[in-house]
Formats: C-alpha cells, sequence, structure tokens
C-alpha cells in the first residue's frame, strides 16, 4: 500500500476508534441513568476527556493530511466527512458527559423509576444506540445501504420525544413537588432526541463519502 | 498585389529549380565517373588480374603486389595515426580546459589537413627517408600517411565524443568513478562507432593518395612481395599513375590502368560504405 | 549521515548564487528543497558531492560536513566522497550498456571484482529500487529498452549499488509520467528508512508528500527550513505563504 493510502488508513482508524468510544459512552450514560448508577457515571464523564482529545488529533491529522497529499475524489470525501464526523461525534460525546452529570445531579432526589418508564426513556435511548451503531458499521463497512433504515429510526425517536412532552407536562401538574427533576430530565431527552439527530448527520456524512449525494434539508423516512 | 505575388513565386519556383538541377548534376557526375571507369576496367577483372604480378612491361598479369603494398601502407598509416589522434581527440574533447590552448591546437590541426598532399610527401622524404634513415620504406609511407589522415582522425574523435552526452559523464563521476574511468568504461565505448567510422573514412583516403608515398615508399616495380617494413612496396594510386603515363606501351598498358582504377575506387566505395553501415547500426 | 552546511557561499564567476546558507540535515530523513527556477537549490544539492567542481569559474566559502567531516578538505578525494554520497538525476540518464552493467558500473569502477557479489548486490539494490520484478528476465538486455520511469529506477538502482549513506536527488521525477513520478515517490519513502535523502524538486506537492523536511530557497536565500507539515499548513515567512500558495510574483 503506497504510504499515502496508509496515512489516511490511519486516520480512518482513529475516527473509527473514537466512534466505538463514544457508543461505549452512549451506552453507560443511558445504563447510569435508568440504573442511577453513579459510579457509572463518573466513569463516563471522566471518558469524555478522552473523547475531546481524539477530536483534536483527527483535526490535526486531517489538516495535515490535507496540507501534504492534496486529496482527491472519494480521499478528498472522505477526509472532509471525516472533519465533519469528528465534530459530530464529540457533540455526541458532550451529551453523553451532560446525561451523566444529570445521574450526579438527581443522586439525592429520590427515584423516579415510574417517570422513566413513562417517558419511555429505555426505548428512546436504545433507539439512539442503534442509530450510532449502525452508522459506525456502515462506515468500517463502507456501506450506505442502512441509510433509510437510520432516518426512519429517527423519525420514531422524534414521535417518542413529542409525546413526551405532554406526559411531562401531565407529571408536573399531578406531582408539583417534582418539577425541577422534570424540568432537568427534559434536557436529558432532549439530548437523546438530538443524539438521533447528529446521528441522521453522520449518516448523511458517509452516504456524501461513499455515494457522492447529498441528503441534507431532504425529507428523510422517504428514503427507500 | 496579385501580379507582385505572382512575380514573387515564379522567382521562387525558378531558383528552387536551379538548387534541385545542381544537386542532380553533383550526383549525375559522380555516376559518369563510375560508370565511365566500370565500363573500361570491368574487361580487364579477373581472378588472374587480382592475384598476379604485372608482366610484359605490364601490359599482362596482374596488380597483386600493387594491392598488398596498398593494404600495408594502409594498416600502418593507421597504426601511425590512430592512436595519436585518438588520444589527441580525446585531450581536446575531454581534458583540455583552456579555450585559447584548444583553438590553437583546433586551427593547427585544420591547418594541418589543408596542406596539399605532395607537401607532406616532401616532409616525408626529408623526415624519415633521409634524417631517421628508413629509406623509401613501408614505414616511411605509412609514417607520412599517418600525418596525413591524423587531422581528420583528430576531428572525428573530437566530434564523437562532444557528441556523447554530459549526462554520460556525470551519471559516471557521480558513482565514484575517476575521469579516466568515465573516459575508459563509458565515453569511448558509447564514441566507439563513430571514431570507427571516421578510421574507415580515413583509410579510404590514405588508400588512394599518390603523392605523399611519391617520395617516400612506392616503387614502379617490384616482382616479389616485401618481406620487411624497410621494403619499398609498388601501390595502387602509384601504379595507376605509372601505367597511365610512363609504360612502354601505353596503349597496351590503358585497358590494365582501367582495371586498376577500378579496383581502387572499389576499395574506396567499399570503405566508405561499410562506415555508414556501422553508423547507421550504432545511431539506432 | 548527518549533512550540515554553515555559512555558505557559492559564485558562479562574479554572480552570487548561494548566500550564507545554514542548514543541518538529519540521518535517516528525505529533506526537499524548493523555490522558483534559478533560486540555488540545485547549486546547493551538488555542493554535497562536489558536483560543481565540473563547472569552471567557480567559488565556495564557508563549510560542508558530512558525518562531521568538511567534503571540501584537502585531503578528501573526490571520487571517494561520491562514493558516499550518491546522486539521480533529472532526466534518467542510464549508460549505453546492459540493465545489469549499469548498475554493476559502480561495483567495477570500485574495484569489486568477485562475480557472485555483483551478481547479488545488482539484484539486491534492483529490489530496493522496486524494479527487479520487472527486469530479471531481461538483465542482459539494453537499458535503453525500458520506459522512462523505470530507467529512472534504474539509476536510482545504480546509485544505490555502491551503498552510499546519503542519496541527492535532483529533480527526479520532473520527467516522467504521473504513474511513475508516484513509484518513484513511494520509493523516495521507503528510501529514507535505510538512507539520508535530500531531494530537489519542483513540484510542491511532491515535496509535501515525500519529505519530513523542507526547504524554501529564493534568490539564493534559504528562506525558511522546517518541518514539511509546518511549512505547508503554517508557514513562518510570508515569501513561503506566497510560493506554495502560487501567489508569488
Amino acid at each position: 500500500m503506497k504510504h499515502t493510502e496508509t496515512e489516511l488508513l490511519q486516520i480512518k482508524n482513529s475516527i473509527s476508534e473514537m466512534w466505538v468510544l463514544v457508543l461505549s459512552q452512549l451506552r453507560n450514560a443511558k445504563t447510569a441513568l435508568v440504573t442511577s448508577d453513579s459510579d457509572l457515571a463518573r466513569v463516563v464523564i471522566s471518558l469524555e476527556k478522552r473523547v475531546n482529545a481524539f477530536e483534536l488529533k483527527i483535526d490535526s491529522d486531517c489538516e495535515n493530511y490535507i496540507a501534504l497529499f492534496s486529496p482527491v475524489a472519494i480521499d478528498l470525501r472522505l477526509v472532509l466527512s471525516i472533519l465533519k464526523i469528528n465534530k459530530t461525534l464529540e457533540r455526541i460525546g458532550d451529551f453523553a458527559e451532560g446525561i451523566a452529570r444529570f445521574v450526579l445531579q438527581t443522586e439525592n432526589m429520590g427515584t423516579h423509576e415510574e417517570l422513566l418508564k413513562l417517558v419511555r426513556i429505555d426505548e428512546m435511548a436504545g433507539h439512539v444506540e442503534t442509530m450510532l451503531e449502525k452508522t459506525l458499521n456502515a462506515f468500517t463497512e463502507e456501506n450506505s445501504r442502512q441509510a433509510g433504515m437510520v432516518f426512519s429510526i429517527d423519525n420514531e425517536v422524534d414521535t417518542i420525544y413529542r409525546d413526551d412532552y405532554e406526559l411531562l407536562a401531565k407529571y408536573v401538574v399531578e406531582h408539583p413537588a417534582d418539577a425541577f427533576y422534570v424540568l432537568l430530565l427534559a434536557t436529558v431527552l432532549r439530548k437523546f432526541e438530538r443524539t438521533g439527530d447528529h446521528c441522521n448527520n453522520l449518516m448523511e456524512e458517509i452516504v456524501f463519502y461513499l455515494d457522492a449525494k447529498v441528503l441534507k434539508h431532504q425529507k428523510k423516512g422517504k428514503q427507500e | 498585389m496579385n501580379k507582385n505575388f505572382n512575380g514573387k513565386r515564379a522567382s521562387q519556383s525558378v531558383m528552387f529549380f536551379l538548387f534541385r538541377l545542381m544537386s542532380y548534376m553533383v550526383v549525375g557526375i559522380l555516376f559518369c565517373i563510375i560508370g565511365f571507369i566500370v565500363i573500361r576496367g570491368l574487361g580487364v577483372i579477373n581472378w588472374e588480374f587480382l592475384t598476379t604480378a604485372p608482366e610484359d612491361g605490364m601490359t599482362k598479369g596482374g596488380i597483386f603486389p600493387a594491392i598488398v603494398g596498398t593494404f600495408y601502407l594502409v594498416v600502418g598509416s593507421m597504426l601511425v595515426a590512430f592512436p595519436i589522434g585518438v588520444m589527441s581527440g580525446i585531450y581536446m574533447s575531454e581534458y583540455a580546459s583552456n579555450k585559447h590552448i584548444k583553438r590553437v591546437i583546433r586551427v593547427m590541426t585544420n591547418n594541418l589537413g589543408g596542406i596539399p598532399s605532395i607537401v607532406f610527401g616532401l616532409f616525408g622524404m626529408a623526415l624519415f627517408v633521409n634524417k631517421l634513415k628508413f629509406g623509401d620504406s613501408i614505414i616511411a609511407g605509412s609514417f607520412t600517411l599517418g600525418l596525413l589522415a591524423l587531422p581528420l582522425i583528430i576531428r572525428v574523435t573530437e566530434e564523437a565524443l562532444q557528441a556523447i552526452p554530459d549526462s554520460f559523464r556525470q551519471g559516471s563521476l557521480a558513482l565514484g568513478a575517476t575521469k579516466l574511468q568515465t573516459i575508459r568504461k563509458v565515453v569511448l565505448p558509447a564514441a566507439f562507432p563513430n571514431i570507427m567510422t571516421g578510421l574507415i573514412l580515413s583509410i579510404g583516403r590514405v588508400s588512394g593518395e599518390t603523392a605523399p608515398i611519391l617520395f617516400t615508399a612506392a616503387a614502379y616495380f617490384l616482382p616479389n612481395l616485401p618481406n620487411s617494413v624497410f621494403n619499398q612496396v609498388m601501390a595502387l594510386p602509384y601504379h595507376l599513375y605509372v601505367i597511365a603515363t610512363s609504360g612502354t606501351d601505353l596503349e597496351a598498358t590503358r585497358p590494365m590502368a582501367f582495371g586498376t582504377a577500378l579496383v581502387l575506387i572499389i576499395i574506396v566505395l567499399l570503405m566508405n560504405l561499410i562506415a555508414n553501415f556501422i553508423r547507421r547500426k550504432y545511431s539506432k | 549521515m548527518k549533512l550540515e552546511a554553515n555559512n555558505i557561499n557559492f559564485y558562479y564567476g562574479d554572480f552570487q548564487a548561494l548566500k550564507n546558507i545554514n542548514m543541518t540535515i538529519e540521518q535517516n530523513t528525505v529533506t526537499a528543497f524548493i523555490g522558483p527556477s534559478g533560486c540555488g537549490k540545485s547549486t546547493f544539492l551538488r555542493l554535497f558531492n562536489r558536483m560543481n567542481d565540473l563547472i569552471p569559474d567557480t567559488h565556495l566559502t564557508g563549510e560542508c560536513l558530512i558525518g562531521g567531516q568538511n567534503i571540501y578538505d584537502k585531503n578528501i578525494t573526490v571520487d571517494e566522497l561520491r562514493k558516499k554520497v550518491g546522486m539521480v538525476f533529472q532526466k534518467p540518464n542510464p549508460f549505453p550498456k546492459s540493465i545489469f552493467e549499469n548498475v554493476a558500473y559502480g561495483l567495477r569502477v570500485n574495484g569489486v571484482r568477485d562475480k557472485k557479489e555483483i551478481a547479488d548486490t545488482v539484484e539486491k539494490s534492483l529490489r530496493q529500487a522496486a524494479l527487479w520484478e520487472e527486469v530479471k528476465d531481461k538483465l542482459k538486455k539494453s537499458a535503453y529498452e525500458l520506459s522512462g520511469g523505470q530507467q529512472q529506477r534504474l539509476c536510482i538502482a545504480r546509485a544505490l549499488a555502491i551503498s552510499p549513506s546519503v542519496i541527492l536527488m535532483d529533480e527526479p521525477a520532473s520527467a516522467l509520467d504521473p504513474i511513475s513520478t508516484s513509484k518513484i515517490e513511494e520509493l523516495i519513502f521507503e528510501l529514507k528508512n535505510s538512507y539520508t535523502v535530500v531531494i530537489v524538486t519542483h513540484n510542491m506537492q511532491q515535496a509535501a508528500r515525500v519529505s519530513d523536511k523542507t526547504g524554501f530557497f529564493m534568490l539564493g536565500e534559504l528562506i525558511e527550513f522546517d518541518d514539511t507539515k509546518k511549512i505547508f499548513l503554517n508557514p513562518q515567512k510570508e515569501q513561503t505563504q506566497n510560493y506554495i500558495t502560487g501567489r508569488f510574483g
């Protein structure tokens, strides 16, 4: 293999590693949330530094790659999409950290298992995880066939999220004492929903890299 | 304007026609000479003519001693001229860095080439025959002919070496080869075909010269072949001169003269053909 | 081996081609020299194997060290120096000999007689130059039967055969097509594992692709010398920036 290819492959491997790390961050944050596991939440928070380190390294690798090797065609699309994927993954990492911080923040507010079940947080988080995992697989296997699947899962996440706001509104009226908790929970739900959107963006970047198609700002869910 | 244009065109085509005519004429003259000699001389040439000595006041027999003599003189002169000429050529092309010295040597060599051949003969007689006491001999003739061929060989060698791209020399030097190694192993082998061409052309030149051997080597008639470099020899061009001008019976020797001329021309043309062949074979 | 240039000034007659150049080139790296035509980069390169000695009426001041030794010292013989410092030229210049003899040439002129040693070294060098597979069945054929790119790799093999520690390349790919160019570049990248490589190039992308360090020359001066990444991402001098971005002049 030529050394220019080797360099590119290394960047690709770095971003895949980062992807795996972010995925596990998201999983652990969810587990910490539903099991109220403060220790696991602390692990997630401390690992966020590694996600940030990945972001910086991949950014500078991409800069150097463009400066030194002037990539074109699929190589150029790959580097450009990696730059955006990098930023998106870092965001998702931030969300995972935010969810973990929620766990620590609400440590002493008692358990709200009923409420969590009510807003289907487990299901929502599961969907988002699936999306992130599918985008990772699509990237490493260089296969964009599951793009439509990812987009339709996001539609479900959105549906759950919309329903959740009505549920939370009712819940606050019934349990005014939990209003603060409910407000915080709303931000967590929002983070999951945003993660779903970011996974959509990831998928769009992969499609751009592999098929040179721009899917941004089009109606999703109608794919395939 | 149109008229003017036509006038220009007309004068162009006239001149063009003239140029073409002249160059065709050169070819025509060459063919006339060769044709004339061939027609008159071909009848005489046979195996006996090429392999026996002249007999009966040169009206009969052949020209074998003259062929052998010319052969000896050519070989001898090349033995003299080739090493000197090639070495000077190498010096001129590869070593001489002072422009002035180079120019002086080049002018001198060219002048040497311009000296009439009879003067070479006279000089050869004075130096080799009398001063060095070689006598009228193959060796004296060889030296004299060698001097005559020298300018041509020097120039051909120098040009052949100059034609070798500098990139070969640099490539060789960059590999840690010395200058001498570079010349011996890269430059000379590459220039060799062209140098050979020059050598053969000068053989052609030398084998046809009469004047330089007139006073230094050539004999009027020798029944036997020479057995030492200090012997006199017969030579084709001189033999031709002799039987064409000073025989006892000029009418009877006339056909022999044309036969001799034909052999001489064939030798010279053959040399030129070989030279061309070598050049073409290696310049691919 | 490490190359060092200290306060180098070089003149062609009255014309000063290099102006007070200082540079250190580390062992086992690829260093590229870039700059506009006539900026002195080739002249500077040729100082290191004393090829400039061949040009009459030149003059040098300053020190040029290879492995700590001044190569312009009186007790240095030029042909010994050139065995240590190989060179590849702009246009492929194989000798009018067979492929085998081209590579063997350097060994022969350096007194190697052993046939087996020569054959082994020729094969090794051709392999190193990534040419062996293409020529192993026609070693006796003339070098001119090879394509331009193959000829250039042959010239690289020829230089490698005498095991130099430094290899100088003067625009080694400028006369070649893109495929051959990329093969040569790949080769240069490989070579730095065993040699110190210095390359002059007109092609900035080439400098970026193959080198660790880049020196930018202009009008006989070394304007900037730094890590290639730095030169191409964040050059310190405005002249460098203008040149590599194509805004020069």
